[in-house]
């Protein structure tokens, strides 16, 4: 395939640009070309404005227009699942989030991104985040070595550990690698009611304290199923890893914590964090932007983040909430061409420096190591770096909202003290079971923890 | 009430009572007729999609077997109907209350009408964001206020009895306007020859209200806690923002469950069978306490 | 009206006490919408008042405030005309030209049944008729939507006040000769003209309020202010200050149209149609 949209503006005065449009026309296909206005459902939120400036320089440098509607996060999903459901979508280029892409993979809604171009292939400077932009029809997983490619990262969100470094310096601390070091940090900057130790995100919501354990229980070499990518639905959450994993978050939560934080939503931790009024959280890199903001923040300069902490003899293990850009298989081919034409362009290493620099993080490792990474206001890149090794997916069943919703309610009556850590991770096991066996998954179950 | 319409026809009348019907009937087949049928059959199939194609498979009545079973089913109904009991309730008396007395003040009756409207003008996820700042333990206006007069600060989403009462207070807030209005619109659409000869008669304001206001307002009432219930049997935006359905399942409405087993975990087919089996339940309800309204109205 | 002085300060005092407790959170809804994101999350009491939030809500880039507000402006006017426009005549139809006694009480039954359904049921079969029309992202469309959310509350609010006209009036204009057109334009319309204000009132409202069928039939071109509104409730970040500021702007054509409605209403009207 040509080059494809490498020099816009030569095309349009040269000789060479009437060949070209006479070889698209004669060939069928727009790669060098103007392609077809494509739309988008997007959702408003903080990464919307880098996303969108990196939209402007691509309808500039290619002339292809992208017509974005911008929608509140979960009417992106109803609007997208609308759109791959009826017989024509009015979506061209899919941004599935992480907690709803296994939906879409799962009901064959997507088209394989080489049966639009064979020659396709993600740059190996792409961050692989769990294998999700890959999936195998046959086995029915994501994974990238037996499956093919479907779709770009578009937004590589992942939670990390904030913290006050001020008063880390103040107290000198170092930043911690293991939840035990996070517990003794946490204690010692924990001063109610003016500073908490750590706020944990406990609440019980459509996702909110199963996203924020998740770190944990993966982290301590646990997991809630025994081998998700082979297809082996085994429930293995109430193991003695899940065990430990709860205890150092329930312990987080009683002695370093405010005194109800089974009330902590994402939006609570985060006015927790602006306020000063938390000195730890594990928000994702989204929220950053709000920290140095004067308008929004009391601790502007103050905050610092650092790839989140490990169990004893595990890796660090952020919670993905990233999107996916995919196309789906219900629009005409020359849209598919068009979407797959702004996905060429936006994994290379110019659209990802302005993505940077706009403030979001890049889904390339190189522009990580860019100059612009060394200044202060984007000392967060350091994080993100450290931590592209390891994001992991919560999930990658259609169920996974029925299983979120029972760890939700689970994990959050431990917080609250309804349950003990045993019986909310025996009930949860039983429950995802249940759950796993009636839509007809290879799995089974742990015995009972005591 | 015969009389009139079937003795006295005029000539015009047997076209025209078509004519005239006829546009909400239309209305109602074009628009309303395929959700209904939609979320019926959806109830009694297992709806799955496969290479980008919907696989509906015919379940019976498992999904209503299931329903009985479902912890969180059973939570949100029991929740939703106390809630809507006490909601609603408090909202009549205190509309009809409010209702009462603007309709016989004479200065400000303007003022407090439009006072009294306002927080129904608000969109329910504005009133669900700025209730939760308000209810926020370390920063709510409401625990500044109690600091204020020296009384300690309360969790109030965060406790299970108190974040109930939490909501129901955002939910009277929000929907006695509705109430207000409707009964307002009810006092004054009265015919004023009866009180006349109730004061002629020498009736008390007291005697007034109980044997002349309140039965030629039971229709108006009637409908308004009608239509006041139902909705609150859909009440979502509040609930969703405040405390989403907790902690643990203190807050669970039947809204909620029917929005995650639709919508979020994809079950339309259970989804369906919840609305269905919630839907038979109130027109139960409604129809029985409708028919007995009538029956003590046609007694008396 | 009452004639002791007494109960009426009493009146005024407990209508004044509850003028306080709802406008409160309204004036503090509409102080949000002055307050950085910062003062909002502290509580402050004291603060500057910027305008940032208002700026963001009209003219950011994300933002399409005006164009959707002319959108709700046009989508719960025409809903609300035809819900009254339908549901006047068909009331009076049901109770006062004879039907037999199934009638009636078949059509208040199914308002009632569809009226109980959750929004999000209804969104999957509506997109998809309309798409096969062509009327999504359109205002047939999602008004066509709202006439069918709001007739149900319509047809039984009119039911009501339609059943007060007293009988004598309809004979007296029937012998007069009157003829049904006449009959509602010129006596039912002018004696449930309360109900028909508050009618409006509340199917204005909820029309303008509506979200989830709102949502997901329109796109950017048609998207109503509560979708707009909702836009900034985002994931990390729920924008308080820019919802309260759309919340103050949004509130605006509502007021107006009871302060209008109200101008139309005559007090006491009854006894004078009565001849």
């Amino acid at each position: 395939m040509a080059p494809g949209t490498i020099r816009p503006r030569a095309r349009r005065w040269t000789g060479v640009g009437v060949a070209a449009v006479a070889l698209a026309l004669a060939s069928g296909a727009a790669a060098a070309q103007k392609v077809a206005p494509i739309n988008v459902v997007i959702n408003q939120s903080p990464w919307f404005g880098g996303f969108s400036k990196v939209v402007e320089a691509y309808e500039k440098e290619t002339g292809n227009k992208v017509n974005l509607d911008v929608n509140p996060f979960a009417g992106s999903a109803e609007k997208q699942r609308s759109s791959v459901r009826a017989r024509e979508g009015q979506v061209d280029l899919l941004v599935m989030n992480s907690t709803w892409l296994a939906e879409f993979y799962h009901g064959g809604f997507l088209v394989p991104l080489n049966d639009i171009d064979p020659g396709f292939k993600l740059d190996p400077q792409v961050i692989n985040y769990d294998d999700t932009a890959y999936w195998d029809p046959k086995t029915k997983t994501n994974n990238s070595r037996t499956g093919v490619v479907y779709g770009v990262p578009i937004n590589g969100n992942i939670a990390v550990l904030y913290y006050r470094a001020d008063l880390y310096e103040q107290a000198g601390l170092k930043a911690p690698t293991t939840w035990e070091e996070l517990l003794a940090n946490a204690r010692k900057l924990h001063n109610p009611p003016n500073v908490y130790g750590i706020v944990v995100r406990g609440a019980r919501s459509a996702s909110d304290i199963s996203y924020d354990w998740m770190p944990y229980l993966h982290s301590h070499n646990g997991a809630i199923f025994k081998d998700e990518k082979n297809g082996d639905f085994t429930v293995t959450l109430n193991s003695p890893e899940g065990k430990k994993a709860l205890d150092v978050y329930l312990e987080l939560a009683k002695t370093a914590g405010p005194p109800n934080p089974g009330s902590y939503g994402q939006a609570q931790v985060i006015q927790a964090l602006v306020t000063g009024k938390a000195a730890h959280a594990t928000p994702v890199i989204a929220a950053w932007s709000q920290m140095d903001d004067a308008t929004k923040s009391a601790v502007v300069g103050k905050m610092n983040v650092v790839v989140l902490p490990h169990g004893p003899g595990g890796q660090p293990a952020p919670t993905l909430g990233h999107f996916i850009g995919a196309i789906p298989k219900n629009i005409p081919r020359e849209r598919q061409v068009a979407a797959l034409a702004f996905l060429k362009w936006f994994q290379t290493y110019d659209a990802q420096l302005k993505y940077a620099q706009a403030g979001q993080p890049p889904i390339r490792k190189d522009v990580y190591a860019a100059d612009f990474g060394k200044k202060p206001e984007f000392r967060w890149m350091k994080a993100m770096v450290d931590s592209a090794p390891y994001p992991r997916m919560m999930y990658t069943v259609p169920e996974g909202a029925q299983i979120v919703a029972v760890l939700e309610l689970r994990l959050n009556q431990a917080v609250i003290g309804e349950r003990t850590s045993t019986d909310a991770l025996n009930t949860a096991a039983a429950e995802i079971y249940e759950i796993m066996r009636k839509a007809g998954y290879k799995t089974g179950r742990l015995p009972d923890l005591k | 009430m015969p009389g009139l319409a079937r003795g006295g026809l005029a000539g015009d009348t047997a076209r025209w009572r078509h004519y005239t019907l006829a546009p909400a009937v239309a209305v109602y087949l074009a628009l309303t007729a395929l959700p209904i049928a939609n979320l019926l059959v959806m109830s009694v199939h297992d709806i799955r999609w496969e290479q980008g194609v919907a696989q509906w498979a015919f379940a019976g009545a498992k999904h209503f077997a299931e329903l009985p079973r479902d912890q969180l089913f059973r939570d949100g109904l029991a929740n939703t109907a106390l809630f809507a009991v006490c909601a609603v309730s408090a909202e009549l008396v205190l509309g009809f209350l409010l209702a009462l007395f603007t309709s016989r003040v004479v200065r400000g009756r303007l003022f407090y009408r439009t006072a009294f409207l306002l927080p129904i003008l608000i969109p329910g996820i504005v009133i669900g964001a700025i209730w939760k700042l308000a209810y926020n333990p370390d920063f709510g206006v409401i625990n500044q206020l109690l600091g204020l007069a020296g009384l300690p600060g309360k969790d109030w989403l965060g406790e299970k009895t108190l974040a109930f009462a939490s909501i129901v207070v955002v939910d009277i807030w929000h929907w006695t306007p509705f109430v207000f209005l409707l009964l307002l619109a009810g006092l004054e659409s009265l015919p004023q020859d009866v009180y006349e000869a109730a004061k002629i008669d020498g009736a008390s304001a007291w005697q007034e209200l109980r044997y002349v206001t309140a039965p030629m307002m039971i229709p108006t009432i009637a409908v308004t806690a009608v239509f006041r219930l139902i909705v609150s049997f859909k009440v979502f935006d509040e609930v969703y923002l405040l405390t989403g359905g907790g902690p643990g399942t203190a807050t669970e409405v039947v809204s909620f469950t029917i929005y995650r087993r639709f919508f979020t975990e994809d079950r339309i087919g259970y989804g369906s069978a919840i609305s269905v089996v919630v839907l038979f339940l109130l027109t139960l309800v409604i129809v029985l306490a409708l028919a007995a309204l009538r029956r003590r109205r046609d007694a008396a | 009206m009452v004639g002791s002085r007494t109960a009426s300060l009493g009146m005024h005092a407990v209508l004044v006490l509850a003028a306080l407790v709802v406008i409160f959170p309204i004036v503090w809804i509409a102080l949000a919408a002055l307050k950085t994101q910062i003062a909002l999350l502290r509580g402050d009491v004291f603060f500057t008042p910027v305008w940032t939030n208002f700026n963001e809500l009209l003219f950011s880039r994300s933002s399409d405030y005006l164009a959707d507000f002319l959108n709700s402006l046009i989508v719960a006017s025409v809903s609300t005309a035809l819900v009254l426009a339908i549901a006047t005549p068909a009331a009076y139809s049901l109770h006062r030209l004879g039907w037999p006694r199934w009638v009636p009480a078949a059509v208040l039954l199914w308002s009632l049944v569809f009226h109980m359904l959750p929004p999000i049921t209804m969104v999957g079969p509506w997109y998809v008729m309309f798409r096969s029309l062509g009327l999504d992202n359109t205002y047939t469309g999602l008004a066509a939507a709202h006439l069918a959310l709001n007739l149900p509350i319509g047809i039984w609010l009119m039911s009501v006040f339609v059943r007060e006209i007293p009988l004598e009036l309809e004979e007296a204009a029937r012998v007069d000769g009157c003829t049904t057109p006449q009959m509602l334009w010129r006596i039912v319309v002018p004696l449930v003209a309360p109900g028909l204000a508050a009618t409006a009132v509340i199917c204005f409202v909820f029309s303008w309020n509506e979200f989830a069928v709102a949502l997901n039939v329109t796109a950017r071109q048609t998207a109503t202010v509560p979708v707009a509104i909702a836009r900034f409730a985002q994931e990390y970040e729920i924008k308080h200050g820019v919802m309260a500021a759309g919340a103050v702007l949004s509130a605006i054509p509502a007021v107006l149209l009871l302060l209008a409605a109200q101008r139309h209403i005559v007090k006491g009207l009854t006894a004078g149609a009565i001849r």
